[in-house]
């Protein structure tokens, strides 16, 4: 299965805001709330993943409760890669 | 059985000296092979020529008769006619059929069956008569129609029964190896009235507008499909002095709603008006329902169609199949229909398809599929800056649509997508 560094990741969570006029801040600890990163983004950067990968995420709706800032959005799918 | 022929049958129906063009070879439906059907005959053709051949040999002796291209009709289907007592016969093709020349039960005479188009699941049979089919009635103008339909559909019926019993009332076939270049056929043959799909008119912009331009259309007359207003706008371009027409038909209810003004709907006083002789037209729970004096076999009184219908201003839209247009997003209704005509509604897209597409947190998501315009005859390189890309057409919708119905995801291809029906989606 191919997956995604985390740095590749992050280029695709930039090109989501990008699309929605936002810019991704380079600190890892910034809030997602701040910089307007809501759950249709999160989704939409799922669904780039699934894209890049060829392979279906299986999330663990729980932990998404978990992440509030970049870090830990790049953090969740690095992991769930892996799963 | 074996396909024989038999010299000229000796009734012909009102329209049999009008001419029609085959392969490209003008001919009348005189001219066509004259064919012994067993019955009742599930005719499974390969060709057009033996398509028509069939219909006018129903006209002519009412053999109860199923017409369908050989490609809808798998091996279980064809099982299923012979249960219910069908002859299957392939017409066109290096197959001799089977060694049965009489189904076996009797025959309904006059009786025509139709597929549906299976838009929701396996095709089912839908009983009509020619009576039933032949919905253009009284004096009509002299026409040369295309028939780009696959041999047996509604769409089909329609525009081989206006020829059969209008004089006048020619055709030009499209077979589907001529699906992409038919302009060129329908301007040497002086083709002035064409139906097809919203999806087949926005091919022939898209491959070669010049050449569409080049075919005389006095008449443009689009079904099949949701109309938008871009595709309407559009071919107006091209013929500023063309009627222009949209028709909500199917196989279960018939011809229904005509629509002549230019505009995407129709009006909402027509919903639930009651005129003899025509259909009464109404939406319930976001449904069209249709009670059609045209309708098929058994399906009298109000038919729930299965499509989506949304009042807009002082317009009706028909958006899409009720169970693949609307998209869950997060607990947000979305219809997919209308995503679909705002991205149409772009000057740089030809084409678009929305869908839902499973997604963490919100169940779906909206995605799209589109095809940028300059046409595929166009051998001009597209500037980059003139280039359609995904954010561009993301920031479009969100200037339009709910931040949640803006479709996410949006791929480019570089060719519509048409299926036998003539539509994307089916």
């Amino acid at each position: 299965m191919k997956e995604l560094s985390r740095a590749q990741i992050r280029d695709l969570m930039g090109e989501v805001l990008k699309n929605q006029g936002k810019a991704l801040p380079s600190d890892d600890a910034a809030d997602l709330r701040e910089i307007g990163f809501r759950s249709l983004d999160f989704s939409e950067l799922a669904l780039r993943v699934e894209d890049a990968t060829g392979e279906e995420l299986n999330f663990d709706a729980p932990g998404l409760r978990r992440i509030t800032t970049v870090g830990d959005v790049l953090d969740f799918l690095v992991e769930l890669q892996r799963q | 059985m074996s396909v024989e022929t038999v010299p000229q049958a000796p009734v012909h129906p009102a329209g049999a000296d009008n001419r029609v063009v085959v392969d490209g070879t003008p001919l009348t439906w005189r001219d066509l092979p004259e064919l012994i059907l067993p019955e009742p005959a599930a005719v499974l053709v390969h060709s057009a020529r033996y398509a028509l051949a069939a219909a006018r040999h129903h006209a002519a002796h009412g053999t109860e008769l199923l017409l369908s291209t050989a490609s809808r009709v798998d091996a279980a289907m064809r099982d299923d006619l012979r249960d219910t007592g069908f002859v299957v016969t392939e017409l066109g093709a290096q197959t001799t059929g089977e060694a049965v020349t009489t189904g076996t039960r009797t025959a309904e005479r006059g009786r025509l069956w139709l597929l549906t188009s299976g838009s929701t699941g396996r095709p089912k049979r839908v009983g009509h008569t020619l009576e039933s089919l032949t919905t253009v009635r009284g004096q009509q103008p002299a026409r040369t129609w295309l028939c780009p339909y696959a041999p047996g559909t509604y769409a089909w019926w329609q525009v081989v029964t206006l020829s059969l019993t209008q004089p006048g009332q020619h055709l030009v076939v499209v077979e589907p190896d001529q699906l992409d270049d038919w302009p060129a056929l329908a301007a040497e043959h002086g083709v002035d009235a064409a139906s097809g799909t919203p999806t087949f008119w926005r091919r022939a912009l898209h491959r070669d507008p010049d050449g569409l331009a080049r075919v005389p259309l006095r008449q443009l007359t689009l079904g099949g499909e949701p109309v938008d207003q871009t595709i309407l706008d559009r071919l107006r371009e091209v013929f500023p002095a063309a009627r222009i027409s949209w028709i909500y038909a199917s196989s279960e209810v018939g011809a229904a709603i005509v629509v002549h003004d230019g505009q995407a709907g129709f009006p909402a006083d027509w919903l639930d008006r009651e005129v003899a002789g025509r259909p009464t037209i109404g939406v319930r729970d976001g449904e069209l329902v249709i009670t059609s004096p045209y309708h098929g076999a058994g399906l009298d009184g109000p038919v729930r169609t299965g499509d989506r219908a949304q009042l807009v201003g002082d317009r009706v839209l028909i958006t899409g199949r009720l169970d693949a247009d609307e998209i869950n997003v997060g607990g947000s209704k979305v219809s997919a229909g209308l995503v679909r005509d705002v991205l149409t509604a772009h000057p740089q897209v030809a084409w678009a398809r929305v869908t839902g597409r499973r997604a963490p947190l919100l169940g779906h998501m909206v995605v799209a599929e589109v095809v940028p315009t300059g046409g595929v005859a166009d051998p001009r390189p597209v500037p980059a800056e003139a280039m359609v890309d995904e954010a561009t057409l993301v920031r479009w919708c969100a200037d339009q649509l709910p931040e949640y119905a803006v479709p996410r995801r949006i791929r480019v291809l570089t060719e519509i997508p048409v299926k036998e029906t003539l539509k994307s989606d089916v």
